[in-house]
């Protein structure tokens, strides 16, 4: 032992652990509650992957990229290469579509709206955001539909040298320039929300900073507003694009589902979804054919699992005021 | 030695100059322009219309080019080049705004004429048996959908209340380890398709055999669904709960489970109700799930545990893609009961935190 070891204090430890048997049930439940959803998530992952693993099996990789849907036994092959294009196509454009509407409605309530007309603005987005995509489908189909054909028309008409707008059926239903029409009603209130979160914590000195130098409110949003929230924005436009990926019962009612990949035709009168594939096919499925839906399954859910995460990673990065 | 009288010092101070406040001067040719500019564009874009153009032609072509136009005259006359770019902004701006106003009000507007002619008591008590798509509407009616959408979604909010707001509590309340990974997978998950949702339930429970199509089922594909609205608006509501009034509480010697069921629970009560009904407005209309487990019934059925089990969303699925007039019909009494039942959590949502707020303003 040598001979000038001082008496050495032992670290202390910082950690407080719960005393009272209240407090370690009440840590306990809520850990295990928390955790659930971990678990839930690997349980949706292994239960689709348990089933569908025929239809991996037996199709390979040609059935994300190849593009036959035949379920006659003695032909049997599943792919789903033109209804994950479509799917991709349709929430492109429906996104499209959506972002400037959002980030007009959220500019609007943050920085342009007094405050009652604000706060109006606010509930209708929260109401449009609440309604069930059924009866969206349902107003899709029966009263906006034939309204969205007569633009097709237009553009079709008009602008028609454009090879986005050809069509050679003459039909312009059930079109994904229509089905992202839809989706984007459906995603306006999603991203619209994050924006107006994202803008109305925006440092107000700043704000104001400019507008005292003399700035005027484009160059306060293109050099203040814009620079700052841009990653929160992109985070809201991502989350939105998740939640147009997976839509189902909607673009079902409003989309032509073909097994023919429709390039970037929007207004030809044949597109792709697999969330709704999944719904069109699953009544008269046998059961390999299930298997084949539940791979479609977990493609929609790993594809939407992964755009979620990294948004809702770059959201929670942009919004360091939620500790 | 002199003294000052204060009051004689200055006898006449200097009066407040007229012009002391130019951001309150109202210039009449800045309001005239700008009111010009906002009205003269609606003029014109009526007039084409009038001389024979599409609505949606004179809106794109005349209107808005007419509109950005003078509101660039105007935004010049007001602040110079600034005003320019200015002008293009809020043109835009307040454009597409009304574009997303005028999608919901038709939207809503729609619904309820169309569903309104639809409405009457024994549409709404009645079940579905014996009826077809070309049975006139004064026989049968979707109530056994709403018992069957209230037992569905009263089972599922049973389950997902609890673990929503644990999770919620384990977010914001305890320094675990996980808590970045819940939270970033928890808004992952309030993507999740749904019929994601609906096919994990089937593979899990009706394609091993474990049962046929049946209620419980259903019920348990909306959990994942409804799981991540519960635990975000709990999560911002607890959140909302000043950090004093925790440490206070824990300072004077309560222990944290104590701490929170006294102090922080009850503070943010309010905000706890509102997250359990935004949840239950989230799943109700909520459709492929239920196709997928529950399947429709044309009877009324309480049982969840027995026999398929029909919701407001697939009654107005199965009646939606008819050719018959009152099958759509029904499909739209449908939309408007379940835009009802929404509308119903969302104001009681509002009314619940409206105190808090009518407080706040009071101080």
């Amino acid at each position: 032992m040598p001979e000038n070891s001082a008496p050495t204090v032992e670290r202390r430890s910082l950690r407080a652990k719960p005393f009272s048997k209240a407090d370690r049930r009440f840590f306990k439940t809520t850990t295990i509650a928390a955790n659930s959803s971990i678990v839930l998530v690997s349980l949706i992952f292994i239960f689709l992957m348990f089933r569908s693993w025929p239809a991996f099996e037996s199709q390979g990789i040609a059935y994300i990229f190849g593009s036959t849907w035949d379920n006659s036994p003695d032909n049997f092959v599943l792919q789903i290469g033109p209804m994950l294009w479509g799917s991709i196509l349709v929430s492109a454009v429906g996104v499209m579509l959506a972002v400037p509407m959002a980030i007009s409605i959220a500019y609007f309530i943050v920085f342009m709206a007094n405050k009652r007309l604000g706060k109006i603005a606010t509930v209708m987005v929260d109401l449009l955001a609440a309604l069930p995509s059924v009866v969206l489908g349902l107003w899709g189909l029966l009263v906006f539909s034939p309204v969205a054909a007569g633009w097709a028309e237009m553009l079709n008409e008009y602008l028609g040298f454009i090879p986005i707008f050809q069509n050679s059926s003459g039909n312009f239903l059930r079109s994904p320039f229509i089905a992202s029409w839809v989706v984007a009603v459906m995603i306006v209130p999603i991203i619209a929300s994050v924006t107006r979160e994202i803008f109305s914590q925006l440092d107000r000195e700043l704000i104001n900073a400019s507008l005292a130098l003399g700035a005027g409110r484009w160059s306060t949003f293109r050099r203040v507003i814009m620079p700052t929230s841009s990653s929160g924005v992109v985070g809201g436009v991502l989350l939105g694009l998740g939640r147009a990926l997976g839509e189902t019962v909607a673009i079902f009612f409003v989309l032509n589902l073909v097994f023919d990949i429709n390039l970037f035709n929007v207004l030809e009168d044949k597109g792709g979804s697999v969330a709704s594939m999944i719904l069109a096919k699953f009544g008269e499925a046998g059961q390999e054919e299930v298997a084949g839906l539940m791979a479609a399954g977990v493609v929609l859910f790993v594809v939407t699992l992964f755009v979620n995460m990294v948004a809702s990673y770059i959201v929670s990065k942009a919004q360091p005021w939620r500790k | 030695m002199e003294k000052v009288n204060p009051m004689q010092a200055d006898p006449s101070p200097v009066a407040r100059p007229k012009k002391a406040e130019p951001w309150k001067q109202v210039s009449i040719s800045a309001v005239a322009s700008i009111v010009l500019a906002s009205t003269l564009p609606i003029g014109i874009g009526l007039l084409s219309m009038v001389l024979g153009l599409r609505f949606e032609i004179a809106l794109l072509t005349v209107f808005l080019p007419t509109q950005l136009l003078l509101g660039v005259l105007a935004g010049r006359k007001i602040s110079g080049r600034r005003g320019q770019a200015d002008a293009i902004l809020q043109v835009f701006v307040v454009f597409f705004a009304m574009t997303v106003v005028v999608l919901l009000v038709s939207v809503v507007w729609s619904v309820i004429e169309r569903g309104s002619a639809a409405l009457s008591w024994q549409f709404i008590t009645q079940n579905n048996v014996y009826i077809s798509g070309s049975t006139s509407l004064e026989y049968g009616g979707l109530g056994h959908a709403i018992i069957g959408t209230l037992l569905v979604v009263a089972l599922s909010t049973i389950v997902t209340v609890p673990l929503g707001i644990a999770t919620a509590i384990y977010l914001t309340e305890t320094r675990g380890r996980t808590r970045s990974t819940i939270r970033t997978l928890i808004q992952a998950l309030s993507g999740l398709p749904s019929v994601v949702a609906g096919l994990f339930i089937y593979a899990m429970f009706i394609a091993s055999g474990l049962t046929q199509y049946v209620g419980w089922a259903g019920s348990l594909a909306l959990i994942p669904l409804m799981l991540p609205t519960v635990t975000r608006v709990a999560e911002e509501s607890l959140l909302l709960v000043p950090q004093e009034l925790r440490n206070g509480a824990l300072a004077l010697g309560s222990s944290a489970w104590r701490a929170f069921y006294l102090v922080t629970m009850p503070a943010a009560k309010s905000g706890l109700i509102t997250a359990i009904l935004l949840g239950i407005a989230r799943i109700i209309g909520e459709t492929a799930p239920l196709l997928i487990t529950t399947f429709a019934a044309n009877n009324t059925n309480y049982n969840l545990f027995s026999g398929s089990i029909a919701t407001l969303p697939t009654y107005l699925y199965t009646y939606i893609a008819s050719n018959f007039d009152t099958a759509v019909q029904r499909a739209w009494g449908a939309a408007l009961v379940i835009l009802i039942l929404v509308a119903i959590l969302f104001i009681a949502a509002r009314l619940l935190t409206r105190p808090k707020a009518a407080k706040k303003a009071g101080k």
